[in-house]
């Protein structure tokens, strides 16, 4: 795409300028902020960057991401500058080789991206972690999410039919980015437990397929509920099955006092989703999703969902009522793709 | 689509194979990596679910278009 227009910000031109986006195919299919020349260089500077900066490279597909490229996205996304830094750390972590943005990009399997940001920054920002995270309403949330998906569109040729190959893709593809509750969560929160301080700013990047609603309003016991969760983390249709990818789970209000009052670490949260998250070979290969004929041993031999506790990434938000929870299951595999987070810079 | 590209950049002749309905994801790596007129052979979709002998059949059909474009190669 060209460099930012330069027009002044009559209401006419706007009009005009957002068809003019619509028609060169440069959106999400929602309107976008027309950017200017002054727009996108405060995206520029409150992330503290020049336009050629390098964010990162895909060497599949040849290309390069620059720091105009994503704050002229961001403008289009209708972000704040003051969102900027947490836009192109997400896209720092887009494009680390752990999450093998082609694979996942590309695949039919149609990954959202999970923006999960933690830190001082997402109160900061006011990034919604509380009633409604995963929904709309919040401009940080909204926006972010937008920006990284419109700069996979825009800057990195992410598009379907050619180089995005979703067969359903999922709406989280518009945006799918929240905070962590740190404040609700009984346990410590995830970027501590991924290495970085308390006091730092992440992003955690995700691929992720569209989210599974965990629903129990009757347990007030930790097992319990965690073969409820477990039992969503490991149906047949899910990738998991036979790629084993990283899970997230999730844990609202009412689940997280749950596993307070019973005083479940969250190692022992984690453990018993992973005991809980499997099905039998037999069961797998009824649903044909493994190969080669039943045999005996089949009906009593496991496999997880995840191939180990670890890949259980934990994370607390949404609202204080309701006693919903919620599984993203990965993308791909575990050894293909994985969640990675990266500290959120700012000048 | 890549490996054929990188193994004809590195001198070693390659075909590339790629499903049908790929066809204009398979382009598109082409055009990225700067060859819009790269040349490699369609097969049906989908491949996971078919038998062996499915299989079988599909792979001695592409045996003579892939001699065929290993004896053409890729310049014009």
């Amino acid at each position: 795409m060209s460099a930012a227009h330069n027009e002044p910000a009559h209401p006419g031109n706007a009009a005009r300028l957002i068809e003019l986006y619509y028609e060169q195919g440069w959106t999400d299919g929602l309107p976008v902020v027309p950017p200017s020349e002054e727009s996108v260089g405060a995206m520029l500077a409150a992330a503290g960057l020049r336009g050629n900066d390098l964010i990162g490279e895909v060497f599949e597909r040849h290309a390069r991401l620059t720091a105009d490229k994503v704050a002229v996205n961001a403008v289009l996304a209708g972000c704040r500058p003051a969102y900027m830094p947490v836009v192109v750390a997400a896209m720092r972590g887009l494009l680390h080789k752990d999450y093998h943005y082609h694979g996942a990009a590309t695949s039919t399997g149609g990954s959202s991206v999970a923006v999960i940001v933690n830190g001082p920054i997402a109160r900061e920002l006011e990034i919604n972690s509380g009633t409604n995270a995963l929904g709309p309403g919040t401009r940080a949330n909204a926006t972010i999410g937008r920006a990284v998906r419109l700069t996979m569109m825009n800057a990195l040729n992410t598009r379907a039919p050619k180089l995005d190959r979703s067969t359903l893709g999922n709406a989280g593809k518009y945006s799918l980015c929240f905070a962590e509750n740190e404040a609700a969560s009984p346990w410590e929160p995830l970027h501590v437990e991924r290495g970085f301080k308390a006091g730092e700013s992440t992003v955690t990047v995700f691929a992720a397929e569209g989210h599974i609603q965990i629903y129990n309003q009757l347990s007030a016991d930790a097992e319990t509920l965690c073969r409820t969760m477990a039992d969503a983390m490991s149906q047949l249709g899910s990738m998991g099955i036979v790629g084993q990818p990283q899970t997230v789970v999730i844990f609202a209000g009412e689940h997280q006092e749950v596993f307070r009052k019973a005083g479940w670490s969250r190692a022992r949260v984690r453990q018993c989703l992973y005991d809980h998250a499997r099905r039998t070979i037999a069961d797998a290969k009824r649903a044909g999703r493994l190969p080669g004929r039943l045999e005996p041993k089949d009906e009593s031999t496991w496999r997880h969902a995840v191939a180990r506790p670890e890949d259980i990434l934990m994370v607390a938000a949404g609202g204080d009522a309701g006693a919903f929870s919620a599984c993203l299951p990965g993308w791909g595999s575990g050894t293909l793709c994985r969640a990675v987070t990266t500290r959120i810079e700012r000048p | 689509m890549l490996d054929g590209i990188l193994l004809e950049q590195a001198g070693i002749p390659a075909v590339s194979i790629i499903t049908a309905p790929f066809d204009e994801t398979g382009r598109e790596m082409a055009v990225s990596w700067g060859l819009p007129k790269y040349k490699y052979i369609g097969m049906p979709h989908p491949i996971a679910n078919l038998t062996e002998d499915e299989l079988n059949a599909r792979a001695d059909a592409l045996i003579d278009p892939v001699v065929e474009l290993l004896r053409q190669g890729q310049a014009d």
